[in-house]
């Protein structure tokens, strides 16, 4: 988010100069002030207009022919917590009619509005590597913003704490967006992309590949009702003794998760034994990216990191003693 | 912007403006049992039924409750009389300040619609996003127990 | 041992529910914002982005321009008289060192200019267009750089009165002692010493603070505000604002928690200023951002003990000096270090030689307050760490060595003569403890025996247990006054007008059980009326956990003297003495078995025969302040692979004396804990290197929720105070004692290390871990 200047911001500082990433306030602090001053006010008043589009198409239109001054609105809770100084329109997406779950041959497919608690008590997502997802969201926030928050805009939000992408990727999930035109593209490859505005997506696709695997996550956080320090997610795919398939993703680093595809390749095509794991766990802790942050220090981050993943990788071998204290 | 939506059991309209939260509104419109604690979803004390699920107020633009139905604190007891997780509450020692109760009495109504018969540790995370800085949430989660038991008993 | 008055009670030792829980449980409007507010003005403050900085310009001309702004408020134009915001009796002892709108700005968050407008938004849009120009001043942000000589002066204005040394920096000092503690380390076998240090840690009550001013009819001004004292605030608003005392009102409705932070008078002044100079109702609340920023905080304090122990286990000397942040103002500064020593010292007084000293020292941050524990809290952390390894050291059980030295009823302290409110206190002799058997209790119910030193291993994590005892205290002896008022209806109900402040607590409640007790009737035939300045009598407001013992017992006497009278009536209705008489199910009874209901009484006394009025006011000025004592047991885990630290089970045995209402009790000793956990493991102010606070939200300001509480067993210990109403104590403060020393010892014995700064983080676990 981006601090103005000549503004004041609600924490007082002094702002002399364009700020890309605002890293004096957390994102929950509110916006900075230019002229229209909105510390911590509840009404957005900047807000001109909600419009709610018939159809994709006219969804699309809207949204492509006022880049700056609009944007999709899902659940809505990132708007309200920040809305970019220039946006003055938002489109609802809920008349869409794009929050089902089902099965689209061996693929679930998620519609984007489905709120976190849609998706986490859905039977077809719990078939998904043994519910793997479900599991992930009930540690996302409190319920009552499950209750609103959906995984589409999870998605392309993309928080650094995120704790939906790192289990999105790890799942090797793909978004069905829509641009003008319908296309399927991967997490990581949407996430990538630098066109504004970007696609509209509609869904989130769990490919079948993904079924039969086992995933794990783990979450440092302070309290229970947190964002993690750190997060960790793997995923395995284990054919008799062997893993066929391995995807690790650690995030709040503070950045968001991304893979790491040399401690993947530590595991691709070995047996997940106690030793192969460790040689996991620390090599993700050698390459990871971790900074320092008003939440935990770098080198805390690399400790968690090895913590993490070896955890997550037990937890799929079957070799943790699942210890809760 | 002219919303319609059902608060409580009753048809409303209002005029609101195009940013408003449900909790903007909500308290404008009378309904001051739906508390402010922080603004930015952290503590709970603005929870509110939508649909039956409950949702931090201020977190949800208002126009986004168009068509839908709202339940607050104030529209829980029926005809004065009240809701067994209320009457818990009360007989448990749950409320201290009472601040925060609104929104915890909400949170464990919708638990309780859903899922009649939670464990403990669903009763802790049914309410884990209402924040208290009084009872230290011991009677809280009492209390919901009992009511829970009491609603199985008399189904 | 345990001296208690063999008398069942009716209504008091009831779990009764509270008087205003109706309400509060289906949200009818009972809190200051819950009203008609479309017509008042919003009131918004722009805060300092300095730490320290002279106003040397500040333009309003644009602001007060602008559509919907009714007034603009800065050091020009609002009165200028130095105050102190603490809430306390008068002479406060706090330093006068604060304006409403100062020429100078001395913490990040700190008062430059308010905005009045008809919207919140107007308001915003007036502030951003206020053109201040700041001379900006090196700053001091830690105790350590605001003591160096030729640091820079925090208060250097030469109307500030009260300050002990404004050009070091040092708002207070103590310094007393007994005996001879350098003679009697000498004499000592062992010798322990530890320093332990505190954070900046904030209330975080759900509900900021907030007011809304308004006219009477009267053109008289009512302040209805969230406040602990709502006496204090009538008076210190009427010197702020310079109009007399009776020309203001205050009343406290329903609030949403205080902790301490609302012991204070924050916005009053402000909001009554706005409201006497446009004549229209001004609302002003805290965001929780401000609230956190610029309200009132906990003082960071580091604390050194240093004990000198017999061989026989016998604490011989005790040392503490307490040096403590008491921020950019020094509201409450010199009474919570004093407190530091005073609630600690006495404890082990087999002690000949003590000595408590130290300072409260301004700092450019923001500013400390009072706070549940009231420097207790810091001090017990230093202290039972202290007493714990000496334990270890000496190869006795902490139970044991406790109970060696702690002290006994029928003892007493030269603490307490020596050490009272920022002054001498009074000398006491402790009336009712049960501190071995809360230990007892409390030893065998978190399974001591079986757990103590014997490091469970699960994975990675170890357990350990660990305890502590303290006490607190019953009000400020010859200090604090409560009154009461009660009078009598003609059904045989009475309303009872207290000034006491009810923050939650359940005080009106408990206050009513106590009324209703000695006058014989039903909780539902006492009908309360507090903290009203208009109507209910005087009462310093609810802190020093002076509510059940001082409040309580001027219900009691008030009650006591409406019975007289009650019997004076009913004594030629019966034809009876009133030696004879008593009340009891609403009636007064005679030993023979004749009587008469309380509404028959009343009518007679109020339309028939020799009519007046059945009521009677009194007060209590305490003459001692017998302590709490509380014994405190932690399970924790240690996950020696992250530093997590996870409480599993937590023990309190309390001796309250006679709890008036043992749930509510027990309500509040439980909320402290949970309080005292989050201000142990997680809660902790984060400032940037120019004194800005980095996580003012609970985002990331992370207190305890429902998902992070141990096994919590609050034990209320069987216990009698003869000086207290019905044999009550009061508990509002010490549970929050307990967790951070417990859970240091607790962590201690599971995996070795003793940590010595607050919160216990995992990464400082951990790096303790690694350090070992």
């Amino acid at each position: 988010m981006a601090c103005m200047i000549g503004a004041r911001c609600p924490s007082g500082m002094n702002v002399g100069a364009r700020v890309g990433t605002a890293a004096c306030l957390s994102p929950r602090e509110g916006t900075a002030i230019i002229g229209d001053a909105k510390g911590e006010t509840v009404a957005v008043h900047q807000i001109r207009s909600v419009v709610r589009p018939a159809t994709l198409e006219e969804a699309w239109e809207r949204r492509r022919s006022e880049p700056g001054a609009s944007r999709f609105l899902a659940g809505g809770i990132d708007l309200v917590l920040y809305v970019p100084p220039a946006v003055s329109t938002l489109i609802d997406l809920s008349p869409l009619g794009i929050e089902a779950v089902r099965q689209e041959g061996a693929d679930v497919v998620i519609g984007a509005m489905a709120t976190l608690t849609d998706v986490l008590g859905s039977p077809l997502v719990g078939e998904v590597a043994g519910g793997f997802l479900c599991d992930v969201l009930r540690r996302v926030a409190s319920p009552l913003q499950r209750n609103v928050a959906t995984l589409g805009g999870a998605a392309v939000r993309a928080h650094p704490w995120s704790d939906v992408i790192p289990a999105l990727l790890v799942l090797g999930a793909r978004l069905d967006v829509f641009d003008g035109r319908h296309s399927t593209v991967e997490l990581s490859d949407a996430r990538a992309r630098s066109e504004s505005p970007s696609p509209l997506v509609l869904a989130v696709r769990l490919p079948g590949a993904s079924r039969d695997g086992r995933g794990a996550f783990e979450k440092f956080a302070r309290t229970g009702f947190d964002v993690g320090v750190l997060n960790c997610a793997c995923f395995a795919i284990i054919e008799p003794g062997l893993c066929r398939t391995a995807r690790v993703a650690v995030g709040g680093t503070p950045s968001v998760a991304q893979r790491l595809p040399r401690v993947e390749e530590t595991l691709v095509g070995k047996t997940l034994s106690a030793s192969q794991i460790a040689l996991a766990a620390q090599a993700a802790a050698d390459v990871v990216d971790v900074r320092d942050d008003r939440r935990a220090t770098a080198e805390y981050r690399r400790v968690l990191t090895a913590v993490g993943v070896r955890r997550c990788l037990e937890n799929i071998a079957g070799l943790g003693t699942e210890v809760k204290e | 912007m002219r919303i319609h939506l059902t608060v409580n059991g009753a048809e409303r309209m209002w005029d609101v403006a195009p940013g408003d939260t449900l909790l903007d509104v909500l308290r404008r419109e009378g309904f001051v049992g739906v508390k402010k604690g922080c603004g930015t979803g952290d503590c709970g004390a603005c929870t509110v039924l939508l649909n039956g699920r409950a949702v931090n107020a201020c977190l949800v633009l208002a126009v986004k409750a168009e068509g839908h139905t709202v339940v607050t604190i104030e529209g829980v007891a029926q005809g004065g009389r009240l809701h067994p997780v209320q009457e818990a509450f009360l007989e448990a020692g749950a409320v201290q300040c009472g601040y925060c109760t609104p929104g915890m009495v909400l949170s464990a109504v919708s638990l309780l619609s859903h899922n009649p018969d939670p464990s403990e540790a669903e009763i802790r995370e049914a309410i884990s996003g209402n924040l208290c800085r009084c009872t230290g949430y011991v009677k809280q989660i009492a209390a919901i127990e009992r009511a829970a038991a009491r609603m199985r008993e008399s189904q | 041992m345990k001296k208690r008055e063999s008398r069942a009670f009716a209504v008091v030792g009831k779990s009764e529910r509270k008087v205003d829980g109706l309400g509060l449980v289906t949200g009818r409007p009972m809190f200051v914002a819950d009203v008609d507010l479309s017509d008042a003005l919003v009131i918004k403050v722009l805060g300092s982005p300095h730490a320290h900085a002279r106003i040397t310009s500040i333009d309003t001309a644009d602001a007060e321009r602008m559509p919907g702004v009714a007034c603009v408020l800065t050091h020009k134009n609002t009165p200028a008289t130095r105050h102190t915001t603490a809430g306390q009796g008068f002479p406060e002892p706090s330093p006068y060192d604060t304006r409403m709108f100062d020429t100078k700005v001395r913490f990040v968050g700190d008062r430059v200019a308010a905005v009045a407008a008809e919207t919140e938004e107007m308001a915003d849009r007036a502030l951003a267009a206020i053109r201040v120009e700041y001379e900006e001043l090196p700053a001091v942000l830690s105790i350590d750089e605001a003591r160096r000589p030729g640091a820079p002066i925090v208060h250097d204005e030469a109307d500030a009165t009260g300050i002990y040394d404004p050009s070091r920096n040092v708002a207070a000092d103590v310094d007393i002692d007994v005996g001879d503690v350098a003679v009697g380390f000498a004499e000592s076998d062992l010798i322990v010493e530890t320093t332990c240090e505190t954070q900046y840690a904030q209330h975080t009550p759900i509900e900021t603070h907030v007011v809304l001013a308004s006219l009477d009819v009267d053109d008289r001004l009512v302040l209805r505000t969230s406040t602990q004292v709502p006496f204090h605030v009538r008076r210190i608003v009427a010197q702020t604002l310079g109009i007399p005392i009776h020309r203001i009102r205050v009343i406290k409705p329903r609030i949403g928690g205080g902790f301490g932070v609302k012991q204070e008078v924050l916005l009053e002044d402000v909001a009554g200023w706005v409201t006497l100079q446009t004549r229209r109702p001004a609302f002003f609340t805290l965001s929780r951002a401000e609230e956190f920023t610029s309200s009132r905080t906990r003082h960071p304090m580091r604390v050194r003990v240093k004990i000198g122990v017999k061989k026989a286990g016998l604490v011989h000397a005790i040392e503490m000096e307490a040096v403590s942040n008491t921020g950019a103002y020094g509201a409450h500064g010199l009474t919570v270090l004093a407190n530091t020593g005073s609630k600690t010292l006495p404890l082990y007084n087999k002690a000949e030689n003590a000595h408590f000293f130290g300072q409260a020292v301004y700092t450019n941050l923001p500013v400390g307050g009072a706070y549940r524990g009231y420097g207790a809290t810091q001090g017990y952390f230093a202290l039972e760490t202290a007493m714990d390894e000496a334990a270890e050291r000496l190869g006795l059980d902490p139970i044991e060595f406790r109970l060696r030295n702690a002290i006994r009823t029928g003892e007493g302290s030269p603490i307490f003569a020596k050490l009272g409110e920022g002054r001498e206190g009074v000398s006491q002799t402790v009336k009712s403890c049960e501190l071995e058997r809360c230990l007892e209790v409390g030893a065998e119910r978190i399974g001591w025996a079986s757990l103590r030193g014997k490091k469970e291993r699960r994975g990675s994590w170890v357990h350990g247990v660990g305890m502590s005892i303290m006490m607190q205290g019953s009000g400020i002896p010859e200090v604090d006054m409560g009154a009461a008022t009660l009078k009598m209806n003609e059904d045989g109900s009475f309303n009872l007008l207290v000034g006491a402040t009810d923050l939650g607590t359940g005080s009106d409640t408990i206050l009513a059980q106590i009324a209703a007790e000695v006058l014989g009737v039903p909780l539902a035939k006492i009908l309360v009326t507090s903290s009203d300045t208009d109507v209910t009598p005087y009462d310093v407001g609810a802190y020093a956990s002076s509510t059940t013992y001082v409040s309580g017992m001027a219900v009691q006497r008030a009650a006591e003297k409406v019975r007289e009278q009650i019997l004076g009536v009913a004594a030629p209705m019966l034809g009876v003495s009133t030696e004879r008489l008593a009340l009891r199910d609403e009636s007064v009874v005679a030993e023979a078995g004749s009587s008469v209901t309380l509404a028959r009484v009343c009518q007679r006394a109020m339309y028939e025969t020799d009519q007046f009025q059945i009521a009677a006011t009194a007060s209590c000025v305490p003459s001692e302040s017998p302590p709490p004592f509380l014994a405190n047991f932690a399970r924790v885990a240690v996950d020696t692979d992250t530093g997590v630290v996870k409480v599993l089970h937590y023990v309190a045995a309390v001796d309250c004396g006679v709890a008036i209402n043992p749930r509510l009790a027990e309500g509040q000793v439980e909320g402290s804990i949970v309080n005292g956990i989050g201000y142990a493991l997680t809660e902790e102010m984060q400032f940037s290197s120019r004194g800005r606070v980095r996580n003012p939200t609970f985002f990331d300001y992370k207190i305890p929720g429902a998902l992070d509480i141990p096994r919590i067993d609050v034990v209320l210990v069987d216990s009698y105070e003869p000086t207290g109403p019905m044999g009550a104590k009061s508990v509002g403060e010490i549970g929050i004692n307990g967790p951070i020393p417990t859970m240091a010892n607790a962590i201690y014995d599971a995996v070795g290390v003793r940590l010595r700064q607050t919160p216990f983080t995992p990464e400082r676990v951990l790096e303790a871990l690694r350090r070992a």
